[in-house]
């Protein structure tokens, strides 16, 4: 057992001419709470889909807990359990009917099915609505048995595709404390990938992907520290004022609603920024290394998705600020 | 471990979901009660008098039954080819909310995933056409023990493979709308083609006997696969057959495989 529980091995995946994955490698250790981090459309759905088998990959290999994706499909798919990023469950059976349901299509016996499902509902404070139909629930409520039916059959492997997305803090906080002592006790591997940077902060390993290229590995202070820059938030005045400061300092990397971001490391430029724009400006903040600010440095961009207009705009930044 | 429990509880599982929804599901019971009565209370009854004439003071049929045993049989088709049919949306429906990746990323063979969904899918249709039986009575059909268990043996492989079919369907549909319109294109001309409403060779009158039906309708009947169904339905519910009562099982049952290897190939390539 002391092979890696997933590992990824230079593979590439296309839709049609688009590539969403480019040569990737990765080796996830038994155990590990490992996160991969990137915005809508770098590509983790697709990486999580060729590894829970949904997919094949186009070039490379990969294997979940020593069966390859591939020719061990069957074998993969015993030792996963996966939370899909859109909902997956029966909404016209009971909560209880879902899990159980689960259990009969992992081959499980009527009383471990009894045993688990009880368990696992109490887990995510389910229990009184054993009996509902699913339609019913929240959107909080369905991700919470989710969780819960992925958990079901005892995976070694769990797969989190964008898993708290409509969770509360404390269930969010519940259920990783819950994952942290599986992954004591069980031994338990945890994949998650997310755009919310809260999510990853206590993962024991991020990756950092974009536009299907991991462009950084490493636990989530070594980024910071290395990666990490302070910065100054801006917002100017008027955009006059805004493209003033771009002319002067085109190192300066545009954030949502009009804002800026300007590398704050060296205080003397920062001094002289300041003191030549501060009445051009409504607001002036320092931001502190966190693995936002690490993303932002390594793709120019804020990893946070706005609204659509502001894509592009984002886009264009990306181009401007160029990457490393 | 012990594999063969393994997978059969995983297909039981597919089965009781399908079942389960199926009680849920309003609508589909009330259009499976509701169908039947419509087709032997409306036409059977309204039609009933058209089918028999006096010959020499004496009261005939067009064939030794009256209409509404005759349209019996053919209605409990009618029902099972609704159900199985529509089961397609079951499918689309588990394909565009994503309920089918919970099954596909699970342990289980497609092939299982498959034959449970379809159990499902047949079982609830065999229970329609089941339906049907209640009012047997009422059309003056009287049935044994015996003939009830073949007929329902026989409604069971038939909605087997007409759910394959549905599947097949499913596999080429993209939207649910598109589905509703297509479904009705196929199953009302296959009724109507399978010798459901009329008998192929009409002989009461003089005149009927010398009518003969144009040769593309004749056609169409001959190689109308429910036409072998319904006749051999009628054959076991009321002892009627307009073919040789060997053809009824042998296309039932080929359907069932030929449908069941064609969804198979649709649903392992998705």
């Amino acid at each position: 057992m002391t092979s890696a529980a997933i590992t990824v091995d230079d593979v590439s995946a296309a839709y049609g001419s688009k590539t969403v994955l480019d040569h990737v490698t990765l080796s996830i250790p038994r155990g590990s709470n490992f996160a991969l981090l990137g915005p809508n459309g770098a590509g983790k759905t697709t990486l999580i889909n060729i590894l829970c088998t949904l997919r094949k990959p186009d070039g490379g290999k990969a294997s979940v807990a020593g069966a390859d994706v591939v020719s061990q499909p069957t074998k993969a798919r015993q030792s996963i359990g996966v939370v899909f990023q859109d909902s997956s469950l029966d909404d016209r059976l009971s909560a209880w009917e879902n899990l159980d349901f689960h259990g009969l299509v992992y081959g499980m016996a009527p009383k471990d099915r009894r045993r688990r499902s009880e368990a696992v509902l109490a887990l995510v404070e389910l229990e009184d609505w054993r009996d509902e139909i699913v339609r019913s629930f929240s959107g909080g409520m369905r991700r919470r048995l989710e969780i819960a039916r992925a958990l079901l059959h005892e995976p070694e492997i769990l797969f989190l595709d964008e898993p708290t997305v409509g969770l509360d803090a404390q269930t969010r906080q519940r259920i990783w404390h819950y994952l942290d002592q599986l992954r004591r006790e069980r031994n338990l591997t945890v994949l998650t990938t997310t755009h919310y940077i809260e999510e990853v902060e206590n993962a024991d390993m991020v990756c950092i992907i974009d536009h299907g290229k991991i462009i950084a590995e490493a636990p989530p202070e070594q980024l910071k520290a290395q990666y990490g820059k302070r910065w100054l938030h801006i917002l100017p005045k008027d955009d006059l004022a805004g493209r003033a400061i771009q002319a002067r300092h085109p190192e300066a990397q545009p954030l949502g609603s009009h804002s800026l971001a300007l590398p704050a490391d060296d205080d003397a430029v920062t001094d002289a920024f300041l003191a030549e724009f501060r009445d051009s400006l409504t607001e002036v903040r320092f931001q502190a290394p966190t693995l936002e600010s690490v993303f932002l440095s390594l793709t120019g961009r804020e990893l946070r998705d706005r609204a659509d207009g502001q894509r592009d705009a984002e886009k264009a930044a990306g181009k401007r600020g160029g990457r490393r | 471990m012990t594999r063969p429990i393994v997978l059969m509880r995983g297909v039981y599982g597919v089965w009781l979901r399908e079942i389960t929804r199926a009680t849920r599901d309003r609508g589909q019971l009330i259009g499976g009660i509701s169908r039947p009565l419509i087709w032997l209370l409306i036409l059977g009854v309204g039609l009933n008098p058209y089918f028999r004439g006096e010959v020499y003071g004496e009261v005939r049929y067009v064939i030794p039954y009256t209409y509404l045993q005759f349209l019996f049989p053919a209605v409990i088709v009618l029902n099972i080819m609704y159900t199985s049919i529509q089961f397609a949306v079951s499918v689309i429906w588990d394909r565009e909310f994503g309920f089918l990746r919970e099954v596909l990323v699970s342990p289980m063979p497609r092939a299982l995933i498959l034959l449970g969904k379809v159990l499902g899918g047949s079982t609830v249709a065999m229970i329609h056409g089941g339906l049907v039986l209640i009012l047997a009575r009422f059309a003056d059909v009287t049935l044994s023990l015996e003939q009830m268990a073949m007929a329902l043996g026989l409604m069971f492989v038939l909605a087997f493979g007409l759910t394959c079919f549905g599947v097949v369907l499913a596999g080429r549909v993209r939207s649910f709308e598109g589905f509703g319109v297509f479904s009705n294109t196929i199953i009302l001309p296959l009724y109507f083609t399978s010798s459901s409403v009329f008998p192929l060779d009409p002989a009461l009158t003089r005149t009927q006997t010398a009518t003969v039906y144009p040769e593309w309708l004749v056609f169409m009947v001959q190689a109308n696969p429910i036409t072998y169904a319904v006749d051999a339905l009628r054959g076991i519910i009321i002892g009627f057959n307009q073919f040789d009562p060997i053809y009824g099982p042998l296309v039932i049952f080929g359907m069932a495989i030929v449908f069941f290897i064609a969804a198979l190939i649709d649903f392992s390539r998705s």
